[in-house]
């Protein structure tokens, strides 16, 4: 199977969302010689970013998203440990949760999906993070970018909790803070010190594209 | 200074749109209202695990606010917690599902229905009974059930039912016949509670979820929204629904399911999300009373003037939508969604927005 044949197939598993196929691709790229890269960009994020645009037209919804984003991770999976350490290294690192004392993760997982399919190195903390693990990332993870979400109101004051801990340790200003989830706003971003707040995952990917 | 009409008069004319002395309001004041009771201190935990606190606090809430409708939500973990999942109670947090009883595809098939009358339903049921008693000649009073696609998601994470929606997708529906059937006995219990009206959370109708054909097939079809939605009907109650979905399903659940009210909520950074005029000048209000869409952060962040312009804003915006309509007094002034149950959400601001209806509600076309 030749090169081009294998990125249509890494496009079209995401597309359809098939997992079983992204990851039969992905290996037959690198039995076929395909740069890891060159999978990733011009196979499962094309794909990935073609699923983003029907979402956001509404011709696809959640469930073709989740299964297409698993797909994706599936053929990230077999080709990302391919990557060379400085390709690799020249990714900008996000770090991405759900703040203390909130489980509701769906939203998160989709602009974590989005922004790893942007270029983004995406460490993923979960849900429930505990304050000093976004606070410690600069330092940890090497994080030039914070992305934090809640669904539920108490928790809100977690984010604020997060800029502070960041400017009390010093290392505000080396890193971008986006916010979201229904509560959230641009003013309340404002109010907190945050950088960004999204509406969706779409409208992320194009504001951190715009500052990183 | 005393009004014309008493809130069941109010809220009767409003169903059948007929002239009101003003539109009716309610912003859906229901954990929070157990700030008012007492000296104020009663934790959230407290609330929701007692049938007496519960319908107190609804109770002390419609008076100390002066609503024209009283709403049993509590919160959606309930259904999914009494089927077993763990349900992290903080003393002042909403409480929230932390470890689903569904993890596997079996899961969905074996899950066991339990007694309706046991857990936080039967505080559901028993505390709707006290309240609904109490409040039988004050208000319109509802009670408040998580839809079956709604309890399934918090009985087994969003993430895993939205993706056995394809690949495991008869796990899905067993699991969703069971939660039906579990509901259907809830109505029963709601039917011998006996408030006026039942009120369905359907708030995966939205298309930033599902598109028409996957909704019908996971809530609004027959065997599932829609037999749920006769059973309330044949319990004596009127229909009810609350979405604060960004873009809801209007015409499958308004114009098909026919509600008596329906709730909902505006996102206005959401392309296509409806206000209140788009939702009364496309005919959502022609047969059924649309409430909304005050923004619930609002109560916790916005100061009380704040809170008098947006409702004011919102009033104007409803009066001139109802009058191109023809309509009279199909909407009520609400907030989008629950207003936020925390400690932090200002009182204060829940009385201005009634206060402000009575003050400028007043429609004239």
């Amino acid at each position: 199977m030749d090169g081009k044949a294998i990125l249509d197939g890494l496009e079209k598993a995401v597309i359809s969302g098939n997992k079983n196929d992204a990851v039969k691709y992905a290996k037959d790229a690198l039995t076929a010689g395909v740069k890891a890269l060159d999978a990733i960009d011009n196979g499962l994020v094309k794909g990935m970013t073609i699923v983003g645009d029907k979402y956001a037209k509404h011709e696809y919804f959640l469930p073709q998203v989740l299964l297409a984003a698993n797909a994706m991770y599936g053929g990230l999976d077999i080709l990302l440990p391919h990557i060379p350490k400085a390709d690799a290294a020249k990714k900008v690192v996000g770090v991405i949760g759900v703040v203390e004392g909130d489980v509701h993760d769906i939203g998160k997982n989709i602009v974590k999906t989005m922004l790893t399919a942007a270029g983004l190195d995406m460490h993923d903390f979960g849900k429930d993070v505990p304050i000093e693990n976004f606070v410690n990332s600069v330092k940890n993870q090497k994080a030039n970018l914070i992305a934090m979400s809640t669904l539920m109101t108490p928790t809100m004051d977690g984010m604020k909790a997060v800029v502070d801990g960041l400017i009390e340790n010093g290392d505000r200003m080396k890193v971008k803070i986006i916010i979201g989830g229904a509560p959230t706003s641009q003013a309340f971003a404002d109010d907190i010190g945050a950088d960004m707040h999204a509406i969706n995952a779409q409208e992320a990917v194009k504001k951190v594209k715009e500052v990183l | 200074m005393a009004e014309k009409m008493t809130h069941i008069q109010r809220c009767l004319a409003s169903l059948a749109d007929e002239p009101v002395d003003r539109l009716t309001v309610y912003p859906i004041a229901c954990g929070v209202s157990r700030r008012t009771i007492g000296d104020g201190t009663m934790t959230y935990k407290e609330w929701c695990s007692s049938p007496k606190n519960y319908a107190q606090g609804l109770i002390s809430g419609q008076k100390y606010f002066d609503l024209d409708f009283t709403v049993g939500l509590m919160d959606l973990s309930v259904i999914a917690g009494d089927f077993g999942s763990h349900v992290r109670m903080d003393e002042q947090n909403t409480p929230f599902v932390d470890d689903p009883v569904i993890k596997t595809v079996e899961d969905y098939e074996t899950l066991q229905m339990p007694d309706p009358k046991k857990g936080r339903s039967g505080v559901i049921l028993e505390g709707t009974k006290i309240f609904a008693e109490a409040l039988k000649n004050e208000t319109i009073t509802s009670g408040f059930l998580e839809g079956p696609l709604l309890s399934l998601t918090q009985s087994a994470s969003a993430e895993k039912v939205f993706m056995d929606m394809y690949n495991n997708r008869s796990a899905v529906h067993k699991a969703l016949g069971t939660f039906t059937d579990y509901l259907k006995e809830m109505v029963k219990g709601m039917g011998q509670a006996k408030p006026a009206a039942c009120m369905w959370d359907y708030l995966w109708g939205s298309y930033s979820c599902l598109g028409d054909k996957e909704y019908d097939e996971f809530e609004g079809q027959h065997k599932y929204a829609g037999s749920l939605n006769e059973a309330v009907g044949k319990e004596g109650m009127a229909l009810a629904i609350h979405n604060c979905a960004d873009l809801p399903h209007l015409d499958a659940q308004v114009k098909q399911m026919k509600p008596a009210v329906y709730t909902m909520a505006w996102y206005p950074l959401i392309p296509g999300s409806p206000s209140a005029s788009d939702a009364i000048g496309k005919g959502y209000a022609d047969n059924c009373v649309l409430c909304g869409t005050i923004d619930p952060q609002g109560f916790v962040r916005w100061s009380q003037e704040k809170m008098q312009k947006v409702t004011m804003n919102l009033i104007q915006e409803v009066k001139t939508a109802l009058c191109a309509r023809g309509l009279k007094s199909r909407y009520t002034i609400a907030s989008g969604c629950e207003v936020p149950p925390t400690v932090t959400t200002r009182l204060e601001n829940i009385k201005e927005v009634s206060d402000t209806v009575k003050k400028y509600g007043q429609v004239t076309c």
